[in-house]
């Protein structure tokens, strides 16, 4: 993403804050729905939209679970493996969707770079466990080992959304 | 059923209250049209201490006296802070507030902004709760056109507006002083404390920060009254409480309900459905993850802050993950030490160290490695960590650990003596209740 079009995103909301630098954040998410992770140049554009230098940038970003500095594939499936998910199921649901997915069952991204599943931590989904969520957008559960299958191939043949929240 | 709805006005209503017409028709913003025209900031202030109502993000601090605290003579603006970071485990009530009524929750910042003087409200919401970002930016929005929000709020001198900032996935975010600095565009780490937020908070200004329920309670407080309000409960638990409720019952959800009013045994079984047939309850973490775990013994304590207290754990945030015999508290406990090995921020080296430690440590007992030593061993590594570090993580993230020790020994002694313990078959079958 350029400089100019993080400019575009931030500029309307730079009077609700007393401090530039509150704008990282939101300038970071922003850059990162265009491919889903944060290139260089969109660590720099950040830093040239804000006005605070790309080392501080990167150093905030790599704070944060969900702002990839590494590429990710097309969608980011989390799988929520913290105890009220354990409890029903989330271990054999990781298991199940990385076997679809062909990674490894520690997660990772798949050969043909559409999906990367992850481990998650509680996602605030705990009535609909084991829950699921696909980028940050879509949360999904409780799901079955069979209905795990069928998102998988659902998001290795549904199209791209033009923005990636992550 | 003993379930009475005063913050959750949308299960009153019986729709959601996205809209702000629906919001208005079922009561909404009345609370804020009666404290502009009828009552000083100090009487609003004083009708929060009044309630008794006590923060609902899991430390329980009087609400009121945490407002009183805020500086009247600061040369720097006051703000309100909301955190909607809700990532304790077993916590999701704040989630279908944002998702179902979310105008309730900018009245209640509105009017904590009243009360404090501040002149904006900033809602930090996880970074995983973009569905309910969405919700409460178009409820800002509408809100901002209607007047409630903005220059001249409803209509009265009172200026004021709401910020939305979404978090990009870190529990330690949740904590107050975290989030401040998260919110200030850093790296979300503790800060050393004092000074205490209501002095130095966000660009070192005076700062109320409360919960989302906390802070959605409001309306109804000002609306009915403080003494209303404090009617229900104990004199130290007032008023309601929502309670996320899941794992091996059979209706997990979210449900509200009178401080003191029910037991944990009604909470599990008569709410929340019991467990499949033949199965029996066999462990909780009421109040989220962070606390000591409870077995069968405490079923009929009262849900309520001093009796949780008593019965040896805390109230927390009340997100209340139950166990049946089914599950093992050894692999549950791990579980539970692998959440904070992995959401440490890393400042502190007893935090950082030992969270990893004890995750190794349970690792090794339920692979079948574990020696009749190591139990002592999680003691002390917990022992050295409490009380040598910034935040309440590591306080209080090691109490599940130790309290599953010292309660449930047998159950580890027999996991070291036995080749570990195997995974056990999870309950899958169930559909979603509540
Ligand atoms: C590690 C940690 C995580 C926390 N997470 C949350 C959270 O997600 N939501 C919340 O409201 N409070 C959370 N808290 C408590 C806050 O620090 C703070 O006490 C609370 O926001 C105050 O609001 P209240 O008085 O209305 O409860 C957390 C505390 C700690 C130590
Ligand atoms: S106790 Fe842990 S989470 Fe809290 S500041 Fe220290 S290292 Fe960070
Ligand atoms: S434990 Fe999985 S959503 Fe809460």
């Amino acid at each position: 993403m350029t400089a100019a079009e993080v400019l575009a995103h931030i500029e309307p909301i730079r009077h609700e804050y007393a401090e530039a630098r509150s704008l990282i954040l939101p300038a970071l998410k922003y850059a990162q729905t265009e491919k889903g992770h944060l290139t260089r140049e969109d660590i720099e554009a950040v830093a040239e939209a804000t006005g605070f230098s790309a080392a501080y940038c990167e150093s905030v970003a790599s704070f944060y679970d969900r702002l990839y500095l590494e590429p990710t594939g097309q969608r980011v499936v989390s799988v929520c493996v913290t105890l009220s998910c354990m409890l029903r199921g989330s271990d054999e649901l990781m298991e199940r969707i990385c076997d679809r997915a062909g990674v490894s069952h520690h997660g990772g991204t798949s050969e043909d770079g559409m999906i990367t599943v992850q481990e998650a931590q509680c996602l605030g989904y705990c009535d609909h466990a084991p829950a699921v969520q696909v980028d940050a957008e879509q949360t999904r559960g409780p799901l079955s080992l069979d209905e795990a299958d069928a998102l998988v191939d659902e998001l290795r043949t549904s199209p791209r959304p033009d923005q990636l929240w992550r | 059923m003993p379930i009475k709805n005063v913050v959750y006005r949308q299960r009153e209503a019986g729709q959601v209250l996205t809209d702000l017409s629906d919001y208005r028709r079922a009561g909404g913003y009345e609370a804020l049209r009666k404290a502009l025209t009828e009552m000083d900031r100090d009487e609003a202030v004083y009708a929060f201490v009044r309630s008794g109502l006590r923060g609902r993000g899991g430390a329980g601090f009087p609400m009121g006296r945490k407002a009183s605290f805020i500086p009247k003579d600061s040369v720097l603006p006051a703000y309100v802070v909301c955190n909607a970071d809700e990532s304790e485990p077993g916590t999701f009530k704040d989630r279908e507030l944002m998702e179902t009524n979310p105008f309730q929750l900018l009245e209640g910042i509105t009017l904590a902004g009243y009360a404090i003087g501040a002149v904006r409200g900033y809602i930090y919401i996880r970074g995983e709760y973009e569905h309910q970002a969405r919700i409460l930016d178009a409820a800002i929005a509408q809100a901002r056109t209607a007047g409630f929000l903005g220059q001249g709020v409803a209509g009265s001198g009172f200026d004021f507006d709401i910020t939305l900032y979404r978090g990009a996935g870190a529990y330690i975010c949740g904590e107050e002083t975290a989030l401040l600095e998260s919110l200030e565009g850093k790296r979300g780490q503790p800060r050393l404390k004092p000074p205490f937020p209501a002095v130095a908070g966000l660009y070192a200004s005076p700062t109320l920060i409360n919960n989302v329920e906390t802070l959605s309670t409001l309306p109804a407080i000002i609306e009915h009254g403080a003494d209303w309000y404090a009617a229900m409960g104990t004199e130290k638990s007032t008023g309601t409480k929502l309670f996320s409720i899941s794992g091996h019952v059979m209706k997990p959800g979210n449900y509200e309900i009178v401080l003191h009013d029910t037991t944990l045994r009604e909470l599990v079984y008569d709410i929340a459905g019991g467990f499949r047939p033949g199965r029996e309850f066999a462990a909780a973490w009421v109040g989220g993850s962070s606390v000591n775990v409870l077995g069968p013994e405490a079923l009929d304590t009262p849900l309520d802050y001093e009796s949780m207290a008593e019965a040896g754990s805390s109230l927390g945030s009340a997100g209340c993950i139950v166990m049946d015999d089914s599950g093992s508290i050894v692999r549950s406990t791990l579980r539970l030490a692998q959440f904070y090995r992995h959401e440490s921020c890393g400042k502190c080296t007893p935090c950082r160290e030992g969270t990893l430690w004890l995750e190794r440590i349970l690792q090794r007992i339920v692979d079948g490695e574990g020696r009749m030593e190591d139990l002592e061993l999680i003691e002390s590594l917990a022992g050295r960590m409490v009380g040598r570090v910034l935040c309440a993580l590591a306080d209080t993230g090691v109490l599940p650990v130790t309290s599953a020790v010292r309660r449930f020994r047998d159950d580890f002694v027999h996991a070291i003596e036995n080749g570990g313990v195997p995974r056990p078959e999870p309950m899958m079958e169930v559909p979603v209740g509540g």
